[in-house]
């Protein structure tokens, strides 16, 4: 940053010296006409000479304008221009060579400098011209006053201030004058505690008004006090001739000087190192937020007549912004600042206002800056080097509430939000301003980001900046343009822009809020770039990323920690139903066991009991008996029938058979069952089978087995 | 029959016991409106007065809101997490924690979820953690009611049907019964934790000024494995493990 600044710098430098020749050549036709005017009034070849050898001087001063580093050069002007100059007296000359060396390299001086170097110019011309005259005059009149014998004039002897109110640190101007009398002897007053910042200085006077002749001689002190009170000056005697005159004493009162005025430490510091020539680094407050602006003043002091800078330091500054004052035409002050009674001519070398970038104790180093002092023709002057004081900042952190809004503006703001139109058409462009105006470090300010709705395309904003930096600050605007598109109709709302920045003064962070914009979108024109023909399908932006709503309406509330698994309803819930039926199945059986359901128990026995006969039966005919086997198989079939049919052994006959197994094969089971009783019925009695006993067996179970189905099902 | 039938309704009516009293829905409408209007700390203090004695998955949700709108991360959450143990899947709890997931710093690798997961979600009953109960109560009353109605069967066929269906609602009660003790385990399970605090150290070991083992942000989810005294030790997704003061975290 800084070498870019240098180069900055550099730049002005050239266009100012540039300006500078310009305004010089303007100075020079100027003074030409000046002096012609002059001349011609003074009709006198002795003044015209001396007025042409001036010329001359001034020639060579504007030669030395445009290359004020040559040494040699001011040192010959400083050679011709010969003029006896009282010690303390200011010469306007050196003012503006020291005016302009300085501007020069610093490139401070503008138009209004040169100006301002022209006037000094001009009126020393005039300076040099009356005192010329006056010494001629004064011959003259000595002459006339010597070998004829005039009016003479009332004698008289003045006292005078120029004001005798002051504060601390003022000068006040007190003046002796003495009219009318030959050169007489003037006793210095006593100052009464005042001290003299300056003078004596003696000037004499002649005029000749209408064959009336004065003369008058003036001494002038300038005054100042280190402390208030008040003060009596005392009087001053005049010996003239034989006699003498008295002054009347004059009483002053100075009053505590008003802050700012008169010095402070860092002047006295300053000026202790070295009281000729110092320089100071003051800053407009010890202690700021970060972002907050300050202004940091680089001031030189000189008691010298003429100073030549040589070359500086600039101090170097990390953790700050810097922004140049331009100071325009100002340099040396008009008149003089007395500092502990010290009186000092005052050039503001440099104005910048500082934004702190992080907190902290941040330290400005002292500027260095080379001097030669008195130079002359011989001598290139006496180099000196001061170095001005270090300053240092103590920056605090902005407090920790920040809002989200906050993007580090500091100072005092307003907030605009405009836009030329309401009702556009699709795909056309609207041009939405936003501008931020006041005093704060706008150079800083971001773009804000808007808040648009979905369909709008927007660019990056164009920045435009109307920013003055003066000493108060900075100031003016910032303002961001954005252009946007909205692609399809319908009535869309930009969110109120809300921005934050922090008020220094109160301490506080304000938020800024533009109130909403409402656009209506008309559908575009037929012949826009877009949408012509079909519908451009666009997928559905997400445009926030924030949560979800909560759950209204019922929440399903539970008690905390109630679960219905293995709760006591639960056990019940699950162990009754099984414990129910198991109950229920108990009672079943034991009323079917009271009710005591014979037929029901002999019809669910009739097939076991039928099955163990036919066992039996098997036994005998696999042991060969024929008897038992018959036996057996005539009990099993006739007892099955009884038990299935609930009957008594005798009732069993073909009838009740046929009866009860109708329904079976269409009676071919009963003709079957009927006809293998009478088998077992005959084999009992007679000796012979007619019938294998092995079939008869297999048939009687083949039955059984049927029959046994039949009834199940 | 008819016994039976009366005293399931009683014990449906026992668990209705715990529904929403007026008291409580008037409670969540005012937080309701107090969320609304963007008072999102006046809608917290009334739905966490409702969460001492009262819990639902949509309630948590709400607080997980609320604490998400104050900015409040960690506990964000932990009430989501909450909210998604109560409800295993639900679509927009699962929504927000993700995106508050995103604002915590430490990124551990969650297991992938397997992609019968949400099928799995929907078995468990959704946000009712007691719908299996209900469910397996009903099928052992229709159990019992289809074997006793079998008993009094002749019809060989009609009594092979019933008790073939009374078998069904027997295995279909097991089922029941075992995903609701999965349910209720799972709810109660306090093996997981959120680190509540801004920066925590774990230390490998757990008293004052052991080493720290790896360090963890607000809103990572830790597994708690074992408890001793004010210490937990924790692991982390990638296999790490050490130990926290309990006041580091807060069980899910």
């Amino acid at each position: 940053m800084e070498q870019q600044q240098k180069q900055q710098k550099d730049q002005e430098k050239n266009k100012d010296q540039d300006k500078d020749k310009q305004q010089q050549q303007q100075d020079q036709k100027d003074k030409d006409q000046q002096n012609k005017d002059q001349q011609d009034k003074q009709k006198d070849q002795q003044n015209k000479d001396q007025q042409d050898k001036q010329d001359k001087d001034q020639q060579d001063k504007d030669q030395q304008d445009k290359t004020p580093q040559d040494p040699s050069q001011a040192d010959k002007d400083k050679q011709a221009n010969e003029q006896p100059q009282p010690k303390d007296r200011i010469d306007p000359q050196d003012a503006k060579r020291m005016l302009d060396a300085p501007s020069n390299r610093k490139k401070r001086a503008g138009r209004g400098a040169a100006q301002t170097a022209a006037e000094a110019r001009y009126t020393e011309r005039k300076g040099l011209v009356m005192e010329t005259m006056k010494r001629i005059l004064n011959l003259a009149v000595a002459f006339v006053i010597a070998s004829a014998p005039v009016l003479a004039q009332e004698v008289s002897f003045r006292a005078t201030v120029d004001r005798n109110e002051i504060s601390v640190g003022d000068g006040v101007r007190f003046t002796l004058e003495l009219s009318n009398a030959p050169s007489g002897r003037l006793t210095t007053p006593d100052w009464g505690g005042m001290v003299v910042a300056q003078g004596p200085s003696t000037s004499n006077s002649f005029s000749n008004m209408n064959g009336s002749i004065s003369r008058s001689s003036t001494t002038v002190w300038v005054l100042t006090a280190t402390s208030p009170g008040d003060y009596t000056i005392g009087p001053s005697t005049a010996s003239i001739g034989g006699g003498s005159l008295r002054t009347d004493p004059i009483k002053i009162h100075v009053s505590k000087g008003e802050a700012g005025s008169g010095s402070n430490p860092q002047m006295d510091q300053a000026q202790k190192k070295d009281p000729n020539l110092f320089c100071t680094i003051s800053l407009s407050k010890s202690k700021a937020y970060v972002g907050e602006q300050v202004i940091a003043t680089y001031t030189l002091f000189s008691r010298y007549n003429t100073l030549q800078a040589d070359d500086y330091d600039l101090p170097k500054l990390s953790g700050f912004w810097a922004e140049e004052v331009d100071l325009g035409d100002a340099n040396w002050e008009p008149g003089q600042r007395t500092i502990n009674g010290l009186a000092y001519r005052v050039a503001i070398l440099k104005k910048q206002v500082l934004i702190p970038l992080r907190s902290g104790q941040l330290r400005i180093d002292p500027m260095t800056l080379n001097y030669r002092v008195n130079p002359g023709f011989f001598s290139s002057g006496t180099a000196v080097k001061i170095q001005s004081n270090a300053s240092s900042l103590n920056v605090v952190d902005l407090p920790a509430n920040k809002p989200a809004d906050f993007m580090g503006a500091v100072g005092d703001l307003r907030l605009e939000m405009d836009a030329p139109a309401v009702e556009v058409n699709a795909n056309e462009a609207i041009d939405l301003t936003i501008r931020f105006s006041g005093r704060a470090n706008l150079k800083l300010i971001d773009a804000p980001k808007l808040n648009l709705p979905g369909d709008f395309e927007s660019y990056d904003p164009k920045i435009d900046d109307k920013i003055t930096v003066n000493g108060a600050g900075m100031s003016g605007s910032r303002t961001f343009q954005y252009l946007l598109i909205p692609r399809h109709e319908g009535n869309y709302d930009i969110g109120a822009l809300t921005f934050s920045y922090f008020d220094p003064t109160s301490g506080t962070y304000k938020q800024l809020k533009s109130p909403p914009m409402h656009f209506d979108v008309k559908p575009g024109a037929p012949n826009s770039n877009a949408t012509v023909g079909a519908v451009v399908k666009t997928d559905v932006k997400p445009l926030a990323n924030d949560i979800r709503y909560i759950r209204t309406g019922d929440l399903q509330l539970r008690r905390t920690g109630s679960f219905l698994f293995g709760s006591w309803p639960y056990v019940l819930g699950i162990g009754l139903p099984p414990l129910l039926l198991l109950l229920l199945f108990a009672w079943y059986r034991k009323r079917e066991k009271r009710l005591g359901d014979a037929t029901g128990m002999r019809r669910r026995g009739a097939d076991k009991v039928a099955k163990q006969r036919l066992a039996l039966a098997k036994t005998a005919l696999d042991a060969g008996d024929r008897s038992a086997f018959n036996d057996a198989l005539g009990k099993a079939l006739e007892g099955y029938a009884a038990d299935k049919f609930n009957l008594g052994v005798a009732e069993v006959n073909p009838d009740v058979l046929r009866d009860k197994l109708a329904d079976m094969d269409g009676g071919k089971t009963a003709e079957e069952y009927i006809a293998l009783i009478a088998t077992a019925e005959m084999a009992r009695f007679s000796p012979a089978d007619n019938k294998p006993r092995q079939q008869t067996y297999e048939e009687a179970a083949a039955l059984i087995a049927r029959i046994e189905q039949h009834v199940r099902a | 029959m008819r016994t039976i039938h009366a005293i399931l309704i009683a014990a449906c009516f026992g668990l209705c016991g715990s529904t929403t009293h007026a008291a409580e829905s008037d409670l969540a409408k005012q937080a309701e409106a107090a969320y609304a209007s963007g008072d999102h700390e006046k809608a917290l203090a009334l739905f966490d007065s409702l969460n001492n004695t009262h819990t639902s998955s949509g309630l948590l949700y709400n607080i997980g809101n609320c604490y998400s709108k104050l900015g409040d991360v960690p506990h964000a959450i932990l009430f989501y997490e909450r909210s998604l143990r109560l409800a295993p899947g639900a679509e927009d709890v699962q929504a927000n924690l993700d995106l508050e997931r995103a604002k915590v710093v430490d990124r551990v690798n969650e297991l992938p979820g397997f992609a019968l997961a949400s099928i799995w979600d929907r078995l468990q009953g959704g946000s009712d953690v007691d719908q299996w109960a209900r469910r397996s109560l009903w099928a052992c009353a229709l159990m019992a009611v289809f074997a006793g109605v079998s008993i009094f069967v002749r019809q060989r066929m009609a009594k092979r049907g019933l008790i073939a269906l009374a078998a069904i609602a027997l295995l279909v009660t097991v089922i029941s019964m075992a995903l609701a003790a999965y349910r209720v385990e799972q709810v109660r399970n306090t093996g997981e934790a959120i680190i509540m605090q801004p920066k925590v150290d774990v230390l490998s070991e757990p008293r004052d000024g052991a080493s720290a083992a790896f360090v963890l942000h607000q809103g990572t989810k830790v597994q708690v494995l074992k408890r001793q005294g004010d210490w937990q030790e924790v692991k982390i997704p990638s296999g790490a493990v050490g130990w926290l003061p309990g006041t580091a975290c807060e069980t899910i």
